[in-house]
């Protein structure tokens, strides 16, 4: 008894750390769903992105002031951060900027693996995109290995034909989701888009990778004017989404 | 009808081409489409298993019919089932039960998997199909069915696209009426169905790591991209293949669906030229069709004349026997016009029509109303033309009762006005009968006008009543004897003999590529 009550007298004053902590968990996962919800139009990178920002914007706040309510003053904390943040972004420089670049030329640059292109005077099929670069089989069969910090930073052309077309948007649904009942649903609901579409190539659904979690897939549509593309990006989105849910609900 | 059977004592069996058949033609096409490989017939057991150094292949077959239809389903079956047992066709009768699919997809491919299976160069094989009565699996021998059914919503979604490419491929139907088949609703089910099938062969392989798998037919098309596995995928498109038929807007579609595939095999060479149009990545294989000469039997007089009577026959009759299912795309229509040019001139001459409705025209099957509708059309033109009593509509024959007919014949006429391939003009050469092939089947490329066979163009005024005559009015028997003498020599290149080293070959190549 007297050493629980000592562990208590021990603990008490530290209430508020436990608060804070609990409530910052619970602040990020709402934060997390609400800027999930309010970009579900959008594409599914940005969202994922935009919810991890948010969660570990949340959690920092929330640390900040659970070490401030621990006696330790938040400006050397902030201060230690920095030093660190700012060693580690003159250390790793081109691999953080290539590894950025990835991941933002996924969202906007308009190539693909099989695709033609063009960068920095070199051409070539892509045949690979890694964290660091981006590699191209030439013509003549050599590998260039092109980092995909140029990707952002120059000129690329794509030659692929029809490449304007093409709007590739990834989905990944749960494990189980009714697949078969899934796509019929969803190609259904494109077909509504057809005015928009290139009337010669129909959506196509492909599965890119499966686990007993979840199946990522991606949908190929081939618009029929270039300035379409973000209007039937976000159309599409928002229809997926749609659709999930009259799947998940068991309603065709 | 060509499952394992006992020949009744009073029949002949037709001689097998057995190990005589000792080179088969196959054309690779790729790059250079002049390229032509014969590949000369090495013993199987050096392709796979039989001591050989490869090991047997596991493959999963896919194709639209099952190999068994259950009529109706059966307490028996379903009892098993119950059970947790894996159902087998023990204890159940065919013919009463059961029956083995008519239909050119799985006569060949039952045959071609028992030799594999018995040659060793498959360990095992399972077999997914449509099969909306029939229990989920199905065991024969080292060969497991499974059949898969979907909800009747679906099935009549699915049922719409497939007949609208099978009409389109085969010209009945113009371009515009199906031009934005791909954007359908029905379409939808289309996918639906071949996504289930996907996964369900997924599922299967999970468990039993398939080495390989072999899809049939345009109906499973999209099964191939579906099942995204690096494993070898072979297709075997059945029904002709002209690319100017196809609809601009259905070729971005096609080629995907293709370009899943490492081996699309055709079954006549100006197929394999024409899908070069669609630049399909994977290797084009033309294989022709075939039949196993042992399913087949000579009989003896006794049963000749008894179905002869069962089906009205006199015995001073001349018969021109057409066999094949009821639908317009099979001609029938234009034989029973040249009968009705030549009725008054032959009148001993007969024309016997045996064939029913498909799997997708059969109450076990799809249940589509195809087949009587054109049996319906056919009837009324032989009663507008004054022929009853000259035309005789059998509807569909067992094995044994065919081989009466064919024997019964004087000689058999191919008259589709689009096919795939015809392989009842093998089953004509095996009797020892002369043929007449219409120029658009896959098989024409085989036939040499008066040589092995006759030829005529289905669209051309007279063609077919020429060529009847020519064979009605050989008396001295002479043509009729030697188109038969090299009919049966050409029929052993479409024979299951040569098949087995072909497919071996190709199964074995696609493995080890892979």
């Amino acid at each position: 008894m007297i050493g629980l009550a000592s562990l208590l007298n021990l603990l008490l004053p530290y209430w508020p750390v436990a608060v804070i902590v609990a409530l910052t968990v619970l602040l990020a996962w709402l934060v997390g769903w609400l800027v999930g919800r309010l970009i579900r139009g959008g594409s599914p990178q940005m969202a994922v992105a935009a919810r991890r920002l948010a969660v570990v914007m949340v959690g920092l706040i929330g640390g900040t002031l659970a070490l401030q309510a621990l006696g330790v003053s938040p400006d050397i904390l902030l201060l230690v951060v920095a030093l660190l943040g700012v060693t580690a972004l003159v250390a790793l420089r081109d691999p953080l900027g290539n590894y950025g670049a990835k991941y933002f030329s996924d969202i906007y640059t308009p190539f693909k693996v099989g695709d033609t292109i063009e960068v920095k005077g070199y051409s070539g099929k892509v045949i690979e995109i890694n964290p660091m670069t981006t590699v191209l089989l030439s013509d003549k069969e050599q590998l260039v290995s092109v980092p995909n910090a140029s990707m952002i930073h120059d000129v690329v052309v794509n030659t692929s034909p029809q490449a304007w077309k093409e709007v590739i948007i990834p989905v990944s649904i749960s494990g189980n989701i009714d697949l078969p009942a899934f796509e019929s649903d969803l190609l259904k609901t494109l077909s509504k888009l057809r005015a928009r579409l290139d009337p010669r190539f129909p959506p196509v659904v492909t599965t890119k990778a499966r686990s007993p979690q979840s199946t990522d897939l991606t949908l190929t549509l081939m618009l029929r004017r270039p300035e379409d593309r973000d209007a039937i990006t976000a159309e599409t989105n928002k229809r997926l989404t749609e659709v999930l849910d009259r799947v998940r609900a068991g309603r065709r | 009808m060509f499952g394992p059977k006992n020949h009744d004592c009073r029949t002949r069996r037709i001689p097998s081409q057995g190990n005589s058949a000792r080179r088969v033609q196959r054309a690779v096409l790729g790059a250079d489409f002049t390229q032509k490989i014969l590949c000369p017939i090495a013993p199987i057991g050096s392709v796979r298993g039989g001591g050989a150094s490869l090991p047997p292949l596991s493959i999963c077959i896919n194709t639209q019919t099952p190999l068994v239809q259950f009529l109706p389903p059966t307490d028996d079956v379903r009892g098993n089932e119950a059970a947790g047992a894996p159902s087998t066709l023990d204890g159940l009768r065919e013919g009463i039960d059961y029956r083995y699919s008519p239909g050119g997809v799985t006569r060949m491919v039952y045959p071609l998997v028992r030799r594999l299976l018995h040659e060793r160069v498959l360990d095992q094989a399972h077999w997914v199909a449509l099969n909306p009565t029939g229990p989920r699996l199905i065991r024969i021998g080292e060969l497991t069915l499974h059949n898969l059914s979907i909800e009747n919503a679906r099935m009549a979604g699915y049922g719409k696209v497939k007949e609208a490419i099978w009409g389109r491929i085969h010209e009945l139907d113009a371009v515009e009426e199906h031009d934005d088949l791909f954007w359908s609703d029905a379409f939808s089910e289309y996918a639906y169905y071949n996504r289930f099938t996907a996964e369900l062969i997924r599922s299967l392989d999970k468990e039993l790591d398939f080495d390989a798998f072999y899809i049939h037919d345009f109906q499973q098309l999209a099964v191939g991209h579906m099942l995204s596995t690096l494993k070898p995928k072979i297709f075997r498109w059945h029904i002709p293949f002209d690319a100017s038929t196809i609809p601009e807007k259905w070729r971005s579609m096609l080629s995907t669906y293709l370009n899943s595939y490492d081996v699309v095999v055709v079954s006549a060479r100006r197929y394999a030229k024409s899908l070069l149009a669609l630049r399909p990545k994977g290797k084009i294989v033309r294989l022709y069709p075939y039949v196993d000469p042992a399913d087949y039997s000579l009989p003896e007089n006794g049963p000749i004349l008894a179905a002869s009577q069962r089906i009205g026959l006199q015995p001073a009759d001349e018969v021109a026997l057409v066999v094949g299912r009821m639908d317009p795309i099979k001609g029938q229509d234009l034989v029973i016009d040249a009968m009705a040019t030549l009725a008054l001139s032959y009148p001993l001459l007969k024309l016997v029509l045996v064939g029913n409705g498909s799997f997708s025209g059969s109450q076990g099957g799809l249940g589509l109303s195809k087949s009587a509708v054109w049996r319906a059309h056919l009837e009324e033109m032989v009663k507008e033309r004054g022929l009853e009593g000259r035309v005789v509509f059998t509807g569909h024959l067992g094995q044994e009762e065919l081989d009466c007919m064919y024997q019964r014949c004087r000689f058999s006429i191919l008259p589709s006005v689009r096919e795939g391939f015809g392989l009842v003009a093998v089953e004509s050469w095996l009797h020892g009968r002369p043929v007449i092939v219409t120029e658009r089947a896959g098989i024409a490329e085989l036939v040499r006008d008066g040589g092995n066979g006759l030829l005529f163009a289905p669209d051309a005024p007279g063609a077919l009543v020429h060529q009847m005559q020519r064979l009605l009015d050989d008396r001295s028997g002479k043509l009729s004897a030697r188109l038969a003498k090299n009919g049966r020599v050409t029929a052993k290149k479409c024979s299951l003999d040569a098949a087995e080293r072909a497919e071996a070959e190709l199964l074995t190549d696609v493995t080890e590529a892979s």
